[in-house]
């Protein structure tokens, strides 16, 4: 439906159809200068206020909290300024609710996310409004007497309207995720309010209890929102409200309603949360007065009202809600009966005031609930001034302790006036507001039921809870203000300032108006919330003082009896100075409570890290391959299928190899541990293995790569380990032996995931290949590149700028290792001297012939001399191998691997005195020459047109070697050579120079080096 | 093949990463031959040449797949570039006053985190299993190098060799997931891995593949059970390589998961759905329980990211284009916060100059320094996700993706780990406002006050402020992908 422009300042009243139509857009949208777009209903300069309302306090805190900190009565009045705006505003917005109008202004922010911030306000939120904007103006005047100079006013005032602010949020908020927000700002709020007193530690646990339960009940809603958001599909709360059957029917329902529920019995302090409450008594009083009366405590029964449409009527809630509220009721009342606070009493009367709500609240009753909203604005005026009355007596007494007090009506019986009257109303004296409410629980509980079980146990357990009531509201009465006069006081107690008292006047006059003319008082306000909740069917009820002798009046009297006569038992009981109530003290709940965070905190925190937070590196390791080989098994047990493994050839001969090359392997992983040098040669024959597997599949060029890469590696590696410390002294080596269960463990992973690897590869590697670029490349390997041996064309024709890039990096590597090592000390050879070199050195050094260093260069002689030979031959075949490589197997990278094999030989031989001595090879010059010439190679096809590195080649007869063929891929391949042994040669000379060095420091004394580079450059 | 490189004009989409690359070594090249230049001033052209790579990324809008294939330039690359870039540029910026006492007051330090930026900046724009990797590979050899930066400190060292071992690990396991995904698919591109997957061809070596490679990446962004090396080294590395680890690099790594998973496996999302889940919930229920334990604040921090990671996964989770929106404003939240908690770790130091590592150091904070303990206060409400600050909308963008695919066990077991986690964050706050204070504080350097009003301000405003443009950016960010 389409609604008519309307001009402003018309009153438009809604009823929920027409609200859901506006949402679902067919309302008038006003475009505002922002670009935000904005609905508006009801009286716009209603609507206005809202954002208001929810927005003052805040800024009042802010304001306030830039006060200086002795600025006392500047932020009292500032407080109270805001408190008396917010009331007038809410009082002044009466005239739009009254006819069941819902205000509501909302600005269109998020849409996508239905995130949209909507002020609204029913009926209900008015009364909430009202009562918290209210209640919290009388609590600013009250503070300001109350709290010692020695406090910061601005500071407490700040967080107390900050507080108010996110209260009126929740309950001005037509945003479920919004209501979310305010909820956990009030949490933190209370938090800071309760801790106030930071410096006693009561206050600081009290405080992080509060937070703890009921920040975790706020995830709880979180969650709960989400979910009834989900279902309704929109989180706009009117239209959550209408939703109620879809709700219900919902198959999210229990879940939705579960953790709802779970935030509001956290909120409102419900068996088995309502330990916190009590532990919240370490704040200052008007703190007390404000979150246990009116505001914090009632968000969770006002969150239970609002959603009462949408989530009641279904017996999961009436069971888990009745019950809950009974037990809580029962709990809280026995409880309270034995407390010596007066601030305990109190609190464990108000969980049991909420618990009575909260029962109301899962009858699933349309009567049940207007007493429920009844019973919420009477326990707030009524808790809330007596809070603020035991605050003046523990002010002016110097005491809360109700054994300490008594007999103080005679010197305060203005406050003991107030207390008394409110007290009463406490217990459901008649003529006061708490009766009428109670008549009305009654009258409820005593409904028939057809199950046995709940139509015993709801009269009975609001008997005898109210029975307690009367008990506690007699003894805090009787305790404090009857009696002998207290002798345990370090002062003489007085009527506090008049200003201090007002507040409590106003709110017992309230009680008494409403006891006895509640028709008259309470009754359109009322009127008006319920109807927001329940919609414009009311049922009937009746506001009166007299409604005849039924079964309500006589459960009455009989509790106000029983209270009295208990009252009267238990008196000698209670003078005794018990701590506890008897029966349950024992189970205390913030304990229980403790436990359960140490539990968490230390145990289970401490078992978490210990089971999955290791420091060291090999079960890091260890888990890492285990989950790995985990999350592949876990897809193949799961039923996608096997691996594809199609059958193959298989020949023997290589199968004997493979044998070979694992058990080198499991050889090394063995001996790592142990004996590093034999890990290493192990580690060559594994090497070894897979040369000759290269062999075997036909790739010779691959092979002969392999092997001799491997040679070199092993014997750089040989240089550099005996620097590294031996892991376990020599005698413990016996790796068998040791062989302990973490060692098999290793190997079972190792097993397992190296053969899932391998069946994985094989399972790839049988597949077709993929159409790539391996086809063209064979192709053409002999039209395009001129070369048979299809690797080098490759390396030296098709991919010649990967190689040039290649052989760039690995100059810079040997530079970069030389460079490194220029300035490293090594540390002590950690490999002793060969035996015979020690051995035959002792023998000797007996003679008398002796000369210093004959051994040493007499050492393997025979071989030394074979390797010295060998170099003109590796020379030779480094260069048949460089000239080959175009179309047989070989090439730059394999030549100048196998020249730089001719060093090492050399080095190994004659020992790097001996070879530096005579050689002749300046490794830095020889990089550069090989990459400049790759790089000219490369440039010169420029010259004649052709793009960087493309060659010709051509077959050229020379004499003795006959017909090679020739291409500019030769020159190139050249450059590769040439850099390959300069590099090579240069880490050569970088690594076994260190054994001069060694050996030098061992003859004379640190500072001289052997310059080494300064002779290249000569 | 011929090249789409055609003229440089063509190379428009990959400007960012040009100025960078070339940028970076001209950097090395100043530092080298600049002599007795102050590290510091280097820093400085470092985090210029960052916001400038920022500046040409958000004025030049252009996007295209370059380089046959392997790289792609889109939206979502865009977003998540800005965000990488902008964490680097601000870890940067934090460490500047305090380089001296962790030991990176050198110029490579600057270096290195230019290339590791424009590793990341590879990883997020790559469209092939290949630059993926190159990507991948140059952001870690890097972060491997800084964060052993403080060598002569043996925490420093051990965080290296740990990072760099169990990285190569993972690396390898990444590269072998490509290999497989290659040979069961026949193409390395991500886009047409896509194309070569249906639902009846999907073959149990394809999903081999798949797992290794999300194990890679999900190492990358140390999601449990890959996380082992997050706490040792977050720990061991000097503060401000711990925050630059904790912010850009997560967002790359995210970046790459994203795409990987969306682009590549949209088909078999089923799968990869349980494994996003599954790492989602062991992230943050584990990290919500492990981090209640710690007392070194960069262990807890470590724990934190990966709680949040886990936050973050929720969003992948749900498979869609909400869900990736989501995860986009997580990050980018994600990286404000932790930019934020460690500019206020950097700004804490005792008066005779000694970082503040320990929780039980901040003690009394609040009295001493009202404005640091207010910020890390507010940054662990939000890290909590207390609404209506910034971490809130994070989780509920997730969260709202996820109950929109039904996962209502996965939303309930995040909200609930939030609430777990809670824990832990509110322990600082008592710390710092209810313990007696212990310690005198030395005074906080300017640009460190700046970074942490300005981070609080957006934090608490974030509803107001950035949301709007925020949540459309990331919208257009997450509808480049579907």
């Amino acid at each position: 439906m389409a609604f008519p422009a309307r001009p402003p300042g018309q009153r438009l009243p809604l009823k929920l159809p027409e609200v859901t139509a506006i949402l679902q857009g067919s309302a008038t949208i006003v475009w505002l200068p922002v670009g935000q777009t904005s609905t508006v209903c009801g009286t716009m300069s209603g609507v206005a206020l809202l954002p208001f309302i929810i927005l003052l306090p805040f800024i009042g805190a802010l304001a306030i909290w830039l006060l200086p900190a002795r600025a006392r009565s500047s932020a009292s009045l500032l407080a109270g300024a805001v408190a008396v705006a917010l009331t007038a505003s809410c009082l002044w917005l009466y005239g739009s609710v009254a006819d069941g109008t819902v205000l509501r202004n909302e600005l269109t922010w998020l849409p996508q996310f239905g995130l949209n911030l909507v002020a609204r306000m029913d009926g209900l939120s008015w009364l909430f409004a009202t009562m918290i904007a209210g209640i919290g103006g009388l609590i600013v005047l009250y503070a300001h007497y109350y709290m010692s100079p020695k406090d910061s006013m601005p500071r407490f005032l700040a967080f107390l309207l900050a507080f108010k602010g996110a209260m009126l949020g929740i309950v001005l908020s037509g945003n479920l995720i919004q209501i979310v927000a305010f909820w956990e700002l009030t949490s933190v709020f209370s938090f800071l309010l309760i801790g106030y007193w930071h410096h006693t530690s009561a206050a600081r646990d009290g405080a992080r209890m509060a937070l703890v339960i009921t920040g975790a009940g706020g995830f709880a809603l979180f969650g709960g929102m989400l979910l009834l958001g989900h279902i309704v599909g929109s989180y706009d709360l009117d239209v959550v409200l209408a939703a109620g059957d879809k709700v219900r029917s919902d198959p999210l329902y229990t879940p939705t309603l579960l953790l709802i529920l779970l935030a509001a019995f956290t909120k409102s302090a419900q068996f088995p949360f309502q330990f916190w409450l009590p532990r919240a008594m370490a704040a200052p009083t008007p703190v007390s007065a404000y979150l246990h009366s009116a505001t914090m405590v009632k968000a969770g029964v006002f969150l239970l009202t609002v959603f009462w449409p949408v989530l009641a009527g279904t017996s999961t809630w009436f069971w888990i809600v009745t019950y809950v509220g009974l037990a809580t009721l029962l709990l809280g009342a026995y409880s309270a009966i034995f407390q010596q606070d007066m601030k305990g009493l109190l609190a464990y009367s108000t969980v049991s005031h909420l618990g009575l709500i909260t029962t109301l609240l899962g009858m699933n009753s349309q009567l049940a609930l207007v007493a429920a909203v009844f019973h919420i604005v009477n326990h707030a005026t009524f808790k809330a001034s007596l809070f603020m009355a035991a605050g003046i007596i523990d002010h002016e007494a110097g005491t809360r302790d109700i054994r300490k007090l008594s007999g103080l009506y005679r010197y305060m019986p203005a406050t003991a006036t107030l207390a008394i009257v409110a007290s009463a109303a406490m217990a459901g004296v008649p003529l006061l507001n708490g009766f009428l409410s109670k008549e009305m629980f009654f009258g409820e509980t005593a409904l028939r039921n057809p199950i046995p079980f709940v139509d015993v146990s709801l009269p009975a357990v609001a008997i005898v809870a109210s029975l307690f009531a009367v008990t506690y509201s007699l003894r805090f009465v009787h305790g404090v203000f009857f009696g002998p006069p207290p002798t345990e006081l370090d002062r003489v107690p007085h009527e506090p300032p008049a200003l201090m008292r007002r507040p409590i006047e106003i709110l017992v006059l309230i009680c008494l108006l409403v006891g006895i003319i509640p028709g008259l008082t309470i009754g359109p306000f009322l009127a008006t919330a319920v109807k927001s909740v329940l919609g414009p069917d009311m049922p009937y009820y009746s506001l009166s003082v007299w409604h005849g002798f039924n079964w309500a009046l006589a459960m009455s009297l009989v509790a106000l009896a029983g209270g009295v006569i208990l009252f009267l038992l238990l008196q000698k009981y209670l003078a005794r100075g018990i701590e506890a109530p008897p029966f349950i003290g024992h189970i205390v709940g913030p304990r229980i409570f403790e436990r359960l965070l140490i539990l968490l905190s230390v145990r289970w925190a401490k078992a978490a890290e210990r089971l999955l937070g290791t420091r060291r590196l090999q079960p890091q390791l260890v888990l890492l391959v285990a989950v790995a080989t985990l999350a592949a098994a876990i897809p193949t047990l799961g039923g996608i299928g096997l691996l594809p493994l199609p059958p193959t050839t298989f020949d023997p001969g290589l199968a004997l190899v493979w044998v070979v090359g694992m058990t080198c392997a499991v050889g090394a992983a063995v001996q790592a541990k142990y004996h590093r040098l034999v890990a290493l040669m192990l580690l060559g024959g594994a090497g070894l293995a897979t040369s000759i597997t290269f062999v075997w599949y036909s790739a010779p060029d691959l092979a002969l790569t392999q092997l001799l890469v491997e040679v070199v590696t092993t014997i750089l590696i040989l240089l550099g380990l005996r620097w590294l410390p031996q892991r376990l002294e020599t005698s413990e080596i016996d790796p068998f032996r040791r062989f302990s269960l973490h060692r098999l463990r290793d190997l079972a992973l190792a097993t397992i995931a190296g053969g899932g690897i391998a069946l994985l590869s094989y399972a790839v590697m049988t597949r077709d290949a993929p159409d790539g670029i391996a086809r063209f490349l064979l192709e053409n390997a002999y039209t395009e590149g001129g070369g048979r041996n299809v690797v080098n064309v490759i390396l030296v024709d098709f991919r010649a700028f990967d190689t040039f890039g290649e052989i760039t990096v690995l100059g810079i590597v040997a530079l970069a290792t030389y460079a490194l090592l220029r300035r490293f000390r090594p540390a002590a050879d950690s490999i002793p001297r060969p035996e015979q070199q020690r051995v035959q050195s002792a023998f000797e050094s007996q003679r008398d012939d002796h000369k210093e260093g004959t051994i040493l260069s007499e050492f393997l002689y025979v071989p030394s001399v074979l390797m010295r030979w060998l170099f003109p031959v590796i020379v030779t075949f480094a260069a048949f191998l460089l000239l080959r490589g175009h179309d047989l197997p070989g090439g730059g990278f394999i030549a100048g691997i196998t020249l730089a094999i001719g060093f090492i030989l050399q080095y190994l031989a004659g020992g790097t005195r001996w070879t530096e001595e005579r050689l002749r090879i300046l490794p830095v010059y020889w990089i550069g020459t090989g990459l400049l010439l790759a790089l000219v190679t490369g440039a010169a096809s420029w010259l004649f047109g052709y793009p960087f590195l493309t060659t010709s080649f051509q077959y050229v007869d020379v004499p003795v070697l006959g017909r090679v063929p020739v291409a500019s891929a030769l020159l190139f391949d050249i450059g590769v050579f040439i850099l390959v042994v300069g590099a090579t040669v240069l880490m050569l000379i970088a690594i076994a120079h260190q054994s001069l060095r060694s050996a030098k420091r061992d003859a004379q004394p640190p500072g001289k080096t052997a310059p080494m580079i300064e002779r290249e450059k000569a | 093949m011929q090249s789409d490189v055609t003229s440089f004009a063509s190379l428009a989409p990959a400007y960012p990463e040009l100025l960078m690359a070339v940028g970076a070594v001209v950097v090395l090249l100043l530092a080298l031959f600049w002599k007795n230049v102050r590290p510091g001033v280097i820093a400085v052209v470092a985090i210029v040449l960052l916001l400038a790579t920022l500046a040409v990324l958000v004025l030049q809008p252009a996007s295209g797949v370059l380089f046959n294939g392997i790289v792609i330039v889109d939206g979502f690359a865009r977003y998540m570039k800005a965000l990488v870039l902008g964490a680097a540029a601000a870890t940067v910026m934090i460490s500047l006053s305090n380089s001296k006492e962790h030991g990176i007051d050198k110029f490579e330090y600057s270096v290195l985190v230019l290339l590791a930026t424009l590793g990341m900046m590879i990883m997020v724009s790559a469209n092939d299993l290949m630059s993926l990797y190159i990507g991948l590979e140059l952001q870690s050899l890097a972060l491997y190098v800084v964060a052993a930066m403080k060598r002569e400190d043996p925490r420093a060292a051990e965080a290296g060799i740990k990072y760099f071992v169990l990285g190569a690990l993972s690396s390898g396991m990444l590269l072998y997931g490509a290999s497989l995904v290659y040979g069961f698919t026949g193409t390395t591109q991500l886009d047409q891995i896509v194309a070569a997957i249906t639902l009846e061809t999907r073959s149990i070596g394809l999903i081999f593949g798949m797992v290794f490679l999300l194990a890679g990446i999900a190492f990358k962004i140390s999601a449990v059970p890959f996380h082992m090396w997050t706490p040792d080294v977050y720990e061991g590395a000097p503060t401000p390589v711990t925050a630059f680890f904790a912010a850009a690099p997560k967002v790359a790594a995210m970046a790459l998961f994203i795409r990987v998973t969306t682009v590549s496996f949209g088909p078999i999302t089923k799968d990869w759905q349980q494994i996003v889940i599954f790492l989602s919930i062991a992230s943050m229920v584990l990290a919500s329980f492990a981090a209640i334990g710690q007392d070194n604040l960069k262990r807890l921090l470590a724990y934190s990211s990966i709680g949040h990671v886990g936050f973050a996964l929720v969003g992948l989770s749900a498979g869609t284009a909400v869900g990736v929106e989501g995860v986009a404003v997580y990050m980018a939240i994600y990286v404000a916060m932790t930019v934020g908690i460690f500019a206020c770790v950097l700004a804490l130091r005792t008066e005779d100059g000694r970082p503040v590592e320990t929780i039980t150091a901040l003690a009394g904070l609040a009295q001493r320094k009202p404005f640091v303990a207010a910020i890390i206060a507010i940054l662990m409400f939000s890290l909590i996700g207390l609404p209506p600050l910034a971490g809130f909308f994070a989780k509920w963008q997730v969260f709202l993706a996820a109950v929109e695919q039904n996962l209502f066990v996965l939303a309930v077991i995040g909200v609930l780990a939030s609430a777990v986690s809670a824990f832990y964050y509110l322990r600082i706050i008592k710390v710092m406002y209810f313990d007696e204070p212990v310690a005198k504080f030395a005074a906080v350097p300017g640009e460190l006050t700046a970074v942490m009003a300005g981070v609080g301000f957006l934090i608490v405003t974030y509803f107001f402020t950035v949301a709007r443009p925020l949540t459309d950016a990331a919208h257009a960010a997450a509808g480049s992908l579907f």
